[in-house]
């Protein structure tokens, strides 16, 4: 099922601060369930785009290959405080 | 010259609002333009914000990063010593808080970003930070008297000033530390928002290395959602936490208030403009530039340094041809401290990722150089 857009951001040509500051950014500022739509041209968004999503707990629906960039579509998802300490392993 | 008088109002007496207020006087005298150039700002003290760090580290003081902006523009232009309330962009007002109304035929919004403290609910005056002068002071008071325990470098939210500064203020508060002697009795943690120090890959490759040979901890992927300012204890939005002696962040960072009240932009007050025109979106012959823009770029002086001829180029042309000619390219340049004596420069655009650049003293010499430079040229628009 195709989901439905809630923002756009077009981060092509963003190098500093770069394409996951502003999908950080905008996630703040849309309800859990809702989706972005972000333009990127940076190969580096290929690697950290997905880690960053999975680590804070929200879904990347896909990746769509476009002409020069990607769209990367992500559900936001519910925040869980994990209350991990700085040390712990991840299990 | 022309008969008609075309009414210009730049509302900002910052880096942005001052250079682009150079330029068009430049460019429409150069035309033989018939015009005038009003200026509104709250108080026309023009900072110079990079210097903040070095007030930090007790290298730099207060008085000498601030200038009256009225100086550096044309006797010509009117100085309107006001807040703005609203603007109406049907009639082409804007309406002070003194209750001015001021007519515009062409508007250019340079209000800058500001420090919205009250964006989270826990920030309190326990958390230090670099980013106006008294803060830079009290974080300078904080570091003199702090010799054991940790020191976390933060960010409080996305978007912020100056991309590098962070990351700058852990390295340079590791050389206060091991010019004081105390390096190994205070750890420096820096939490990083991205999977790496430094957004730009080719810079980042450089400044990781930096901070493990200074031995500064980095916590990366790691985005502020709660400050627990007793216990000492940051969270963050991926489900991890730290502990601090004393915590040292980037405050969060909002557009102004009066943007959103006038219909020209929501959320977080950051306008929306045309990546290349810097035209305001749906209102034809205003303009936005610096870190009031909502471009995914850098908030930095830098960028509304060469925003600025552009917006002075496109309503030079929308008078003479009704057009927009100029485009913005995305240039911003900067240098990134690594230590007292050292730094990298890096220059990019739109298109054009940096280069890796190598860490020099040449660097330093320019960046302490350019503070003079930027208050006699650059805000003058003379380079």
């Amino acid at each position: 099922m195709q989901e439905t857009i809630t923002k756009t951001i077009d981060a092509r040509g963003s190098f500093c601060p770069g394409p996951l500051m502003e999908l950080v950014r905008a996630i703040k500022e849309i309800e859990v369930g809702q989706v972005i739509d972000l333009y990127s041209a940076d190969e580096g968004s290929r690697r950290d785009i997905p880690k960053w999503i999975e680590k804070a707990g929200h879904e990347l629906v896909e990746i769509r290959e476009d002409e020069g960039f990607r769209h990367f579509i992500v559900k936001k998802g519910e925040k869980v405080r994990r209350r991990k300490r700085r040390g712990d392993s991840d299990e | 010259m022309s008969e008609k008088e075309h009414r210009i109002v730049v509302i900002g007496a910052g880096t942005g609002g001052t250079i682009v207020t150079n330029q068009l006087h430049k460019k429409l005298k150069k035309a033989k333009i018939n015009y005038n150039i009003t200026v509104i700002d709250p108080h026309f003290k023009h900072l110079y914000q990079p210097g903040f760090l070095f007030t930090m580290l007790g290298r730099e003081k207060n008085e000498n990063l601030v200038k009256d902006s009225r100086k550096m523009m044309p006797k010509s232009v009117n100085a309107m010593v006001d807040k703005v309330k609203i603007i109406d962009t049907k009639k082409k007002v804007v309406k002070t808080e003194n209750g001015e109304d001021v007519p515009y035929d062409y508007l250019v919004l340079a209000p800058g970003s500001r420090l919205a403290f009250d964006a989270v609910d826990w920030w309190d005056d326990s958390i230090h930070h670099f980013y106006n002068p008294s803060g830079a002071e009290n974080l300078r008071h904080a570091l003199e008297n702090f010799d054991k325990g940790t020191i976390v470098v933060s960010i409080a939210d996305l978007p912020y000033k100056c991309p590098p500064a962070p990351v700058e203020a852990s390295m340079l508060i590791d050389d206060y530390y091991r010019r004081k002697g105390k390096r190994d009795d205070v750890d420096i943690i820096y939490t990083s928002p991205l999977g790496r120090a430094f957004s730009i890959e080719t810079t980042n490759t450089r400044v990781e290395p930096y901070l493990k040979e200074k031995d500064i901890e980095l916590m990366t992927m790691f985005n502020a959602d709660d400050v627990d300012t007793e216990e000492r204890v940051i969270y963050s939005m991926e489900g991890e936490e730290v502990e601090y002696d004393l915590l040292v962040m980037v405050p969060p960072h909002r557009g102004q208030k009066f943007v959103i009240d006038s219909g020209l932009a929501s959320g977080q007050g950051w306008i929306p403009v045309d990546k290349y025109t810097l035209e305001v979106e749906n209102h034809p012959g205003v303009f936005a530039l610096g870190d009031a823009t909502n471009l995914p770029i850098s908030k930095a002086g830098s960028t509304a340094h060469h925003e600025a001829p552009v917006i002075a180029e496109n309503i030079r042309d929308l008078i003479l041809k009704n057009q927009l000619t100029a485009k913005y390219d995305g240039h911003v340049q900067c240098f990134f401290l690594t230590e007292i004596g050292k730094s990298m420069f890096i220059d990019f655009d739109y298109s054009r990722p940096p280069k890796p650049s190598p860490t020099r003293r040449l660097w330093w010499y320019f960046k302490l150089m350019f503070k003079p430079l930027y208050f006699r040229m650059v805000t003058k628009a003379r380079v």
